[in-house]
């Protein structure tokens, strides 16, 4: 029979999961508005974050009540210790889902600009590695988390030329620099969705293993000896 | 620098008769510092621990292979002779067993027989010192004449722990020393190891992990008679190495 506190450790994981699923419905609807030109989408994002905010604040109590009646040690210190930071980065990306949304309804009143072709990148590379983060998590797996924090570096690096290609662009007119400035927030968001997405990642390997590869250069390079997964 | 180790074992086997009841168990206990010994029932945790004054010696059919060691010094050759044994290495158990006698004798008596402490005066300082490292003193330095059986469970633990610290040790083994106690006479037993072990080496069994978890600086874990793992304390309660560990404190064993 499983225990009290593996019951609960079951709600919880439960509850984590339904706010990968409602943060994920935020980023891809925001990222939809941004990319086809919708407003409707983009408003629905923003309607709905409270519901995100309010999942974390339930999160965090359900934390607090299994911490207080049960003392949780070793994996299940970790787990729980992990959906806690987890559910925080959720809400976080929750928050850039709204960003987005914000900026998609301002830029689709304006021209579309022709840099929103390497923004359609940066935002499928930033998704895949949300939606790996959550299979890192759902089924505990430190080589999807592993390749989450790979991918970091390229977000970075399609971030950076899309703020260069608007800064360049900016330069041929100062009368067109309002699309330029809200496109570079956006791209901005991207670029937290992905650092977010890899912190959710790191967690996975503090939930596993016990360890913290915050901060680490283990991913920077396939050769160096990196954490893996242990049955 | 290394630790200093106070005790130790080597592949020592204990039987029981034909029992095999602790297979070749090696572990040093550093100086100055707690150990808990954590398991089920029957794992051999109590076992051990009275193998290290030699109490399982008083058990017909017994038989122990292997090394014990105190100081480096083998607790069976003839330089240790078993009363000096008992008197470095002390014993609290579960269940408090003051002696019916008053507070006073239950502490003096022991020292008394040993001549620790010759004129009165000199036993007066070592009961009252006694008490005072056992946290005592406060509770009971007013009626040390009354009948020991008179203080409540927790106090009587404290007594005994008092008798022991009284022949002065300089290894404390606690037998599930606060199983029989309230939540705040715990907290006093908890609090007086943490003071203790400034003077002494301890070794605690315990069936409460979150005790083992509060008081100790290594933990082992014992599952049918074998050592499944030591480790510092703050290691096996976040993230031990082995797998039977980890169920057993996380409470998915059997």
């Amino acid at each position: 029979m499983e225990s009290q506190l593996h019951q609960e450790i079951n709600r919880l994981e439960q509850e984590v999961m339904k706010m990968f699923t409602m943060t994920e419905e935020a980023l891809e609807t925001s990222i939809t508005a941004l990319l086809d030109r919708q407003d409707e989408p983009a408003q629905q994002v923003i309607d709905g974050d409270d519901a995100i905010n309010q999942l974390e604040v339930k999160i965090e109590e359900l934390i607090l009540h299994i911490v207080a009646r049960w003392q949780p040690v070793a994996r299940d210190l970790r787990f729980i210790l992990g959906c806690s930071k987890v559910a925080n980065e959720l809400e976080r990306l929750g928050d850039q889902a709204t960003n987005i949304a914000e900026r998609a309804l301002m830029l689709n009143q304006r021209p579309k600009l022709k840099m929103m072709v390497t923004v359609r990148s940066l935002s499928e590379v930033v998704l895949d590695m949300y939606q790996k983060s959550i299979t890192a998590f759902s089924s505990l797996d430190c080589d999807t988390a592993a390749e989450v924090c790979r991918l970091d570096n390229k977000a970075d690096v399609l971030n950076v030329k899309i703020i260069r290609e608007l800064i360049d662009y900016m330069g041929t007119d100062n009368r067109i620099i309002e699309r330029p400035v809200h496109t570079i927030i956006v791209s901005n968001s991207l670029e937290r969705v992905g650092d977010l997405s890899t912190n959710i990642a790191e967690e996975v390997f503090f939930i596993i293993q016990g360890i913290n590869v915050k901060h680490s250069t283990w991913f920077d390079s396939p050769d160096q000896n990196r954490p893996c997964s242990k049955e | 620098m290394t630790a200093s180790i106070k005790m130790k074992t080597r592949d020592l086997d204990f039987y029981y008769g034909d029992f095999l009841a602790l297979k070749k168990i090696s572990i040093s206990f550093v100086a100055n510092q707690v150990t808990a010994l954590i398991g089920p029932s029957g794992c051999g945790k109590s076992t051990y621990i009275r193998c290290l004054n030699r109490m399982n010696d008083l058990i017909p059919g017994v038989k122990v292979e292997g090394e014990i060691a105190l100081d480096e010094c083998d607790i069976y050759s003839q330089e240790m002779e078993v009363i000096e044994l008992r008197r470095r290495v002390g014993m609290v158990f579960q269940k408090p067993n003051p002696f019916p006698k008053s507070i006073y004798e239950n502490v003096a008596y022991a020292p008394r027989i040993h001549g620790l402490a010759r004129k009165g005066s000199e036993m007066d300082e070592l009961v009252e010192g006694s008490l005072q490292k056992a946290g005592l003193w406060d509770e009971v330095g007013y009626r040390l004449t009354h009948p020991a059986t008179s203080l409540s469970g927790g106090q009587q633990q404290r007594l005994c722990i008092a008798r022991a610290l009284a022949m002065e040790p300089e290894v404390l083994l606690m037998d599930e020393p606060a199983s029989a106690l309230d939540p705040i006479a715990t907290q006093k037993i908890e609090e007086l190891i943490h003071e203790l072990k400034n003077r002494l080496t301890i070794i605690i069994v315990t069936h409460n992990m979150q005790q083992a978890a509060r008081v100790s600086d290594s933990t082992a874990f014992f599952y049918m008679g074998e050592l499944v793992e030591i480790d510092g304390t703050d290691k096996i309660f976040t993230r031990p190495e082995k797998k039977q560990t980890e169920e057993y404190i996380t409470g998915r064993f059997g």
